[in-house]
């Protein structure tokens, strides 16, 4: 049973939330608290996590933060804000998806879903190691090398690098990254993409200003040159 | 046709004002320049003409005078050209019948009858001055002088004259566009700051400006960006309050509803009558007070980015529940610059409407051309009446078409959610006949300006 870590200051919802995704099958613990969850995460790892923003305290974005220098366990943000600055936010701090409140909790199910396949399922069909000019893609031991050094990638980042990969040199359109990588029919929220690909950038890139790897073709998408 | 601009008149009256006055002053300076320089020639003539006289008069003292040799002793220069009348006779040093032409009758007989005379003509079209003087005998003295190098000073001055008058009016131009641009300079900044306030950005302000009677437009003006500011903040943060206030008990209802409706098998008739319709209405709140909350953000801007349509559509299709035939897609697939949660909402929207109202749907036909992008939703339904086809689009719209889509299904803000994010991008939304039966819904979206 995936474990599920629910990080909410409202009572009612964060037992609501518990309730129904206990019925979906997940081992759900719940904190009011970002503090309450690194602690609880430290001493026992969760498969998944739900953050909201508006935490007492540390704040949902320093909350991702703080799980994400622990490890790339998937992240999905619920919040009641909807403002593009709060979504662009909250994936750059490392949020994996970002979900608004209210959510139906088979919508929120089956993201969470897509996330756990895309996580436990990385790599899959991908066996050989391939190299774009300095970048080293190793799929079988989910690692990336930059020249000599080892990145440390997110298992979406590293979902997106090897989707981009599998398609080398050809153009992905967001929208068919977005059912790509985070697998679920949706929702034309393509910030998703263009976030993680800035990140991405940040850790394979040497000057990500100025990519020379993952590309933004114009009017059509992205692609991985060598 | 448009009026001229503030600045082209400012210019214009400075440019006219300018020609005016160089105008006039060029005027007033020629004729003055003429008459002084005239008089004085005309003053050395006489002067001259009068000691020739007096020459002529101590030659003609002998007997039987040479009139011609006398004439010839005179030394006259090139200028002066002297003739003597004696008797209805003319002498001159040449034959010269054009030079005793230009003596006017008039000027003779005043000389004929003692009084000496000056009179200004024209000879072969050059100016020249006559005078004359009596002499001794009751003969008349006459004296020609040319004022060619006085016509070409003259000339030489018109030139300078009109020149000066012409740089004048071209300094007054620039100096007008100067002044002008001086004084509209604080409207541009205004003009300015508005545009970037109007498209959102309530940091700008105008720059403050040293000269008082400026700088009170530009106090003034931030003054106003200032309220507005604050005015539009309270308002965004009431939104945002009112937003999380009801999105926060919608959650957890609608989590709780899942889980009890999850467990509608084991309940008695009764509750699980009450679980199902708790359920429903439980949905249809949550997509009112979504549809609700996005129709409040009406203001805001499409945020275009770059989409590839066609797949978003197919997504979109697909989450639907839909067949994948349904969508028809023509034009060159590349990525456009739209908003695609706007479009996804409407694609939505529609959608929906045409399931709700319309017997679902019968066909989704997508054409890009070039920038932009045309989207017909068709439905199998009985259409929409022509009266109300503009009022479907109306929040809460009220009808018979309007009750009938609108009316126990949904709250009547579908279409009008899909009429503003179809304005965000500056398109077009209408409803017509879909040939064969059934209400077309066709969509345009420019591409971005």
């Amino acid at each position: 049973m995936p474990r599920l870590l629910i990080v909410e200051d409202d009572d009612r919802i964060r037992l609501s939330l518990r309730l129904a995704l206990e019925d979906e099958g997940y081992a759900v613990r719940d904190v009011p608290t970002a503090e309450a969850a690194l602690a609880e995460h430290k001493s026992s790892p969760a498969d998944l996590v739900l953050v909201d923003l508006m935490l007492p305290g540390m704040d949902g974005f320093d909350c991702i933060r703080a799980i994400r220098r622990i490890g790339d366990v998937p992240i999905v943000v619920v919040s009641a804000r909807d403002d593009t600055h709060d979504v662009v936010a909250a994936l750059e701090a490392g949020a994996d998806d970002y979900v608004v409140k209210p959510v139906a909790v088979k919508e929120l199910s089956a993201r969470l879903r897509a996330l756990r396949r895309r996580a436990s399922g990385s790599g899959e069909g991908a066996p050989k190691a391939r190299r774009f000019g300095d970048i080293e893609l190793r799929p079988e031991a989910g690692e990336v090398l930059l020249g000599e050094e080892q990145v440390h990638l997110t298992r979406t980042e590293f979902r997106l690098l090897c989707e981009l990969a599998d398609q080398s040199g050809r153009v992905l359109s967001r929208q068919q990254l977005l059912d790509r990588v985070w697998g679920y029919d949706v929702y034309g929220d393509e910030r998703l993409v263009d976030v993680h690909i800035g990140r991405l950038r940040r850790k394979v890139e040497r000057d990500p200003a100025n990519p020379v790897h993952v590309l933004t073709v114009r009017g059509l998408g992205y692609k991985l040159a060598p | 046709m448009r009026p001229l601009g503030l600045r082209a008149r400012v210019t214009s009256v400075f440019t006219l004002g300018a020609l005016g006055l160089s105008m006039a002053l060029a005027v007033a300076t020629y004729e003055l320049t003429r008459t002084s320089l005239l008089e004085e020639r005309e003053r050395s003539a006489v002067r001259a003409a009068y000691f020739d006289a007096a020459l002529i008069n101590q030659g003609l003292g002998g007997a039987e005078p040479d009139l011609a040799q006398v004439l010839r002793n005179l030394d006259t220069g090139e200028a002066r050209r002297p003739l003597i009348r004696r008797d209805g006779t003319w002498f001159a040093r040449t034959a010269d019948d054009g030079l005793t032409s230009a003596v006017p009758p008039r000027l003779q007989r005043l000389v004929e009858v003692g009084t000496p005379a000056v009179q200004l003509v024209r000879v072969r079209a050059e100016p020249a001055v006559v005078v004359g003087v009596p002499l001794a005998d009751g003969a008349g003295y006459f004296e020609v002088t040319a004022l060619s190098e006085l016509r070409r000073t003259l000339y030489v001055l018109a030139t300078v004259l009109a020149l000066v008058a012409l740089v004048t009016t071209l300094a007054g131009a620039a100096v007008g566009w100067w002044a002008s641009r001086l004084v509209l300079r604080p409207l541009a900044d205004v003009a300015s700051a508005a545009g970037s306030i109007a498209s959102g950005d309530f940091t700008a302000r105008v720059a403050r400006d040293r000269d008082p009677d400026l700088d009170r437009l530009a106090v003034a003006f931030n003054r106003m960006v200032d309220e507005v500011s604050v005015r539009s903040e309270t308002d965004r943060r009431f939104a945002a309050d009112v937003s999380h206030e009801l999105r926060s008990p919608l959650q957890t209802l609608s989590a709780a509803t899942s889980v009890l409706d999850r467990r509608r098998g084991a309940l008695d008739g009764r509750s699980a009558a009450a679980v199902a319709l708790l359920a429903a209405e439980v949905a249809r709140f949550e997509s009112l007070v979504t549809d609700l909350l996005e129709l409040a953000k009406s203001d805001q801007q499409a945020e275009r980015r770059p989409v590839d349509v066609g797949a978003l559509s197919r997504s979109i299709v697909e989450a639907r529940q839909l067949p994948p035939g349904l969508l028809e897609v023509s034009g060159e697939p590349h990525e456009l610059d739209i908003d695609p949660r706007r479009y996804e909402r409407l694609l939505v929207n529609l959608i929906d409407n045409a399931a709700k109202h319309g017997g679902g749907v019968a066909r989704i036909g997508l054409t890009v051309d070039g920038d932009a992008l045309r989207l017909e939703v068709d439905d199998v339904g009985g259409g929409v009446p022509v009266e109300e086809r503009d009022l479907i689009f109306h929040r809460f719209a009220r009808g018979r078409a309007a009750s009938a889509r609108g009316g126990s299904e949904g709250a009547g803000l579908g279409l009008a959610l899909v009429l503003q994010h179809v304005q965000a991008h500056r398109g077009t939304v209408h409803v017509t006949d879909r040939p064969g039966g059934g209400a077309r819904f066709v969509v345009t979206l420019p591409g971005a300006a």
